[in-house]
């Protein structure tokens, strides 16, 4: 099964023009044969991916496919045990066997170019809107207030919270929460934008305003790396579509994914779904 | 006064408004056990609790020991065996048994107080520490900026339960002839065998130094919850909330509405 991840990471490398072959010339981000385990339960076997920038990927597939785990590896905050995450060219996490051990950048410096968006929004309950958004500002990056608070509401405005900014997350409806949480992301300029089931936590009649933001983001070119369950929305913004189950990327591609797929398991996922 | 006599006692409160420095005396170094010893066992607690979350086994089995053991004993059991015990076997002249008293109490609160302090920690939800290493944070800057602050909110409560079983349990050191409250009463009562217009003064002062405390920690905990500094009540209510306001409003027509991305 590890083979069939790989070679879909070659094809990716094939369809796409070789005259990019430069490591992290255009690549935002790499994943080289991720091999993750939770106990004895083998979540991530031998994955690979590779995310051009701009590009906007969609993962999707049923419950603990892995491909959570196959979101939250690339910024690490699960670690694999195998495998390598490149990021703008630079290697991360403990690497391929075989390969001689390079030396590996600190994940702090990864997580400061790759934004993350959860399914529970996880804002920081005890901080205003606005500190939500500049705490990162001031304590990773060190930036003065005045400036962290200018930066920060200009975010919150492109989210359309500006006049949320002095309002605490438990004053605000899931949607403005989720919102709050993508500014809180994009003001640290991240490289990559992670969003783990964003939508899938929320009323029904507020997840329209969560995709809007990031479709409008998608817009902007940001390279998107998105698992989630509206079908539809994937398959709006998804250049590159990964479908996947039991610990492998069953199948990857286009937008034609969803009306012409290859693998059998794949058409039945989408039939079930859409 | 024959009639008087024939029932028992009569009720004289003028042995306890005629020696109300004694028991202000008794009031405040009652008080200075019981703060000395919670702020120690506070400060001894964060560290019981931090072990006992820490990745290193032996550490953590080391405090769990801990607190498994001075939860244990009884603590006017071990009040007696540090001072009576301990004392006399090592020679520590540094006991007198004020600070007997306060290194018993200092032990055994922090075992209490660690395990408070280890479940607040703990009930923080592990989103919001996934959420502070996303955007780049290290460990430590986690911890302190965003984990701790909720997990004291979240500790406050229980908190304050145990800083009044502290003032109470202050009195148990009246055994080691610290002039405490309850001692003093004691005194007081055995010299002018007025034991019940004594001892109900003092549960009188018990029952206010409690209900103080009580108020103390509702206040704390109304100061530790949120509320939106733009809203009129808030500005009403602080000077300060009114600065913060006055910020906000600046930043928002400084930015102005306009490059919106939202619906």
């Amino acid at each position: 099964m590890a083979v069939e991840a790989e070679r879909g990471m070659t094809d990716m490398g094939s369809r796409h023009e070789p005259s990019t072959s430069g490591a992290g010339v255009v690549e935002a981000v790499r994943l080289r044969s991720i091999q993750k385990y939770f106990g004895s339960n083998h979540v991530l076997q031998g994955v690979g991916l590779c995310v051009r920038r701009g590009e906007h990927v969609v993962v999707f597939g049923p419950s603990g496919s892995g491909k959570s785990t196959l979101l939250r590896t690339i910024n690490l905050l699960e670690e694999p045990q195998s495998g390598s995450v490149v990021v703008e060219g630079r290697e991360y996490g403990p690497g391929v066997p075989g390969e001689p051990k390079q030396r590996r950048g600190d994940r702090r410096e990864l997580r400061k170019q790759v934004g993350m968006v959860f399914q529970q929004f996880n804002l920081f309950p005890h901080l205003s809107v606005l500190d939500n958004v500049t705490i990162a500002l001031r304590r990773v990056k060190g930036m003065k207030r005045g400036e962290a608070e200018l930066r920060a509401a200009r975010q919150l405005d492109r989210v359309g919270l500006l006049s949320k900014i002095g309002s605490y997350p438990a004053m605000l409806s899931g949607g403005q929460q989720q919102r709050v949480a993508i500014a809180r992301s994009l003001v640290m300029d991240p490289k990559v934008m992670l969003f783990d089931e964003p939508t899938s936590a929320l009323d029904p009649e507020l997840v329209g305003e969560v995709l809007a933001v990031m479709r409008s983001l998608a817009e902007t070119g940001m390279t998107m790396v998105v698992v989630t369950h509206e079908m539809g929305f994937g398959r709006e913004i998804g250049d590159q579509n990964v479908f996947m189950d039991a610990g492998v990327i069953v199948e990857q591609g286009g937008r034609e994914i969803y009306t012409d797929c290859r693998e059998e398991r794949t058409r039945s996922f989408i039939r079930a779904v859409l | 006064m024959l009639a008087q006599q024939a029932r028992g006692f009569s009720f004289d409160f003028s042995v306890v408004t005629n020696n109300l420095d004694l028991y202000w005396a008794g009031v405040r170094l009652t008080l200075f056990i019981a703060v000395t010893s919670f702020v120690l066992a506070t400060l001894l607690g964060v560290v019981i609790a931090l072990m006992r979350l820490s990745r290193n086994r032996l550490v953590g089995a080391v405090a769990a020991a801990y607190i498994n053991l001075f939860r244990a004993i009884p603590l006017l059991v071990f009040i007696l065996f540090v001072y009576y015990g301990v004392r006399i076997a090592f020679g520590l002249t540094f006991f007198t048994a004020l600070r007997a008293g306060i290194f018993a109490f200092t032990v055994q609160y922090s075992a209490w107080l660690g395990e408070i302090f280890r479940a607040g920690i703990q009930a923080v939800p592990g989103g919001q520490r996934e959420a502070a290493l996303s955007v780049g944070m290290g460990r430590a800057r986690t911890f302190f900026t965003i984990v701790m602050p909720q997990a004291v909110r979240i500790s406050i409560p229980p908190t304050g339960n145990m800083l009044i079983g502290m003032v109470k349990d202050s009195s148990l050191v009246y055994i080691l002839g610290v002039n405490e409250l309850l001692r003093t009463t004691n005194l007081l009562a055995n010299r002018t065998f007025r034991y019940f217009e004594t001892y109900l003064a003092t549960v009188g002062i018990y029952l206010v130094l409690t209900t103080a405390i009580y108020y103390l920690v509702k206040y704390l905990e109304r100061r530790f919850a949120i509320s939106d500094v733009l809203s009129q009540a808030t500005r009403r209510y602080s000077p300060f909330a009114r600065n913060r306001y006055q910020r906000l409003r600046t930043l928002q027509e400084a930015v102005g509405g306009g490059s919106s991305i939202a619906p």
